[in-house]
């Protein structure tokens, strides 16, 4: 699916990089785009994975990860691109380990949103959303 | 007439295929090169996975690599020695180790040693980068793959072979000079002064530019044949197998490049 810059995108297309933690997936952002130190870019990582109630995991590699912790990790990461919308693509394929439209609505409540966040999914999975 | 119609056109499709791969490295070099200058990819991510390059290419091999080398450079001494003695040419003996140790067979041997462990290393992981598509997630963040994951692991490819060509020289140096002369100083001026005749500046920079070419070998190809591997994972095995391949053929290809230049 291509879309224009003005989208982040978590997406089972778009994985971590698997060498690296958590924290260094989402910390790469400000240092490549914002040209943040890496003190400072750390900081920020942190500090949004604190936000999203999952600091515990910055240290944690993709391979060590449950899918929920991935699913934040990516999140984080989409989030730290300050674009103006979210796209969460078939989150059914990244969260099966948790009833996903609650997790989402959780981590939504807790992250500092500024932009507009849309799910696509299969829509045999509607019902999930109204529960 | 069909067989040989079929014949050229598969060795037309081979020579095609050569000329591509080796425009595509070439292009892929020149990119890196241009990247190399611009002052705003050496950043501290950049550079950290430069030290970890090096790292894991040369300071964690670091022991096993040294007793390699002292075992190699012993052996060949030794028959270069006793060769010089029985045929009454011992006196050439410390100038044949030079030539034949430090000049030669020693960066060749470190190249191999590298291409081995991480050029097939880096061939893995760039494949496997390639087809989990986490090269696209990069991209799709806007953090260059060229500045992050490919440029440090030319530049930390470079530096390793270099190093560690030069520390395998000092050592076979060493190892020469307690050979020929044993554990005294009475050979110290002789020998140093055959070093100094042998290793001028032309020679020198000659020997710096194989290696620089040797580490590029040992990276560079890796990277670009990782690269070219279809989305499919039954593929990585294969990508590394061509990889590697070519970089024999590239390693033996600078030696042989290198001795024609020296001595024909």
């Amino acid at each position: 699916m291509a879309l224009s810059d003005d989208v982040a995108r978590v997406s089972p297309d778009l994985p971590l990089r698997a060498n690296l933690s958590a924290l260094d997936n989402i910390a790469l952002i400000p240092i490549y785009q914002g040209h943040f130190n890496v003190t400072e870019s750390n900081r920020q990582a942190l500090q949004l994975l604190a936000q999203l109630g999952h600091d515990d995991i910055a240290s944690l590699r993709d391979s060590d990860m449950t899918p929920a912790q991935r699913f934040t990790t990516k999140l984080a990461r989409g989030l730290i691109l300050h674009r103006p919308r979210l796209v969460i693509d078939r989150p059914g394929a990244m969260l099966y380990d948790v009833p996903y439209p609650l997790f989402i609505r959780r981590l939504a409540g807790q992250a500092d949103m500024t932009g507009t966040w849309e799910i696509f999914d299969f829509s045999w999975n509607q019902p999930l959303y109204s529960e | 007439m069909n067989f040989l119609a079929a014949s050229i056109e598969s060795l037309g499709a081979k020579i095609v295929g050569w000329f591509t791969v080796a425009y595509g490295m070439f292009a892929f070099l020149a990119r890196a090169g241009l990247l190399l200058l611009d002052p705003t990819t050496w950043n501290r991510a950049t550079f950290d996975v430069v030290i970890k390059q090096v790292y894991f290419t040369a300071v964690q091999i670091l022991h096993i690599f040294l007793a390699y080398a002292v075992v190699i450079s012993w052996l060949i001494i030794s028959i270069i020695l006793s060769t010089a003695r029985d045929f009454g040419l011992s006196e050439f003996a410390s100038e044949m180790t030079i030539r034949t140790l430090v000049l030669e067979l020693l960066p060749f041997l470190t190249a191999l040693f590298i291409a081995l462990r991480s050029g097939s290393a880096i061939n893995t992981e760039v494949a496997l980068m390639k087809v989990n598509n986490e090269l696209d997630a990069l991209a799709h963040c806007k953090v260059p793959p060229m500045q992050f994951e490919f440029l440090p692991r030319l530049v930390g490819g470079v530096i390793s072979v270099i190093t560690l060509s030069a520390l395998a020289g000092l050592l076979a140096l060493l190892v020469g000079y307690l050979a020929i002369y044993g554990v005294n100083t009475a050979g110290f001026e002789p020998y140093t002064r055959t070093i100094a005749k042998i290793l001028d500046f032309q020679i020198l920079a000659g020997l710096v530019v194989k290696c620089v070419l040797f580490g590029l070998a040992v990276t560079l190809i890796p990277v670009t044949a990782g690269l070219e591997t279809p989305k499919k994972l039954f593929m990585v095995p294969v990508s590394v197998l061509r990889g590697m391949m070519r970089v024999f053929l590239a390693i033996v290809a600078i030696e042989v490049v290198s001795l024609a230049l020296k001595y024909i």
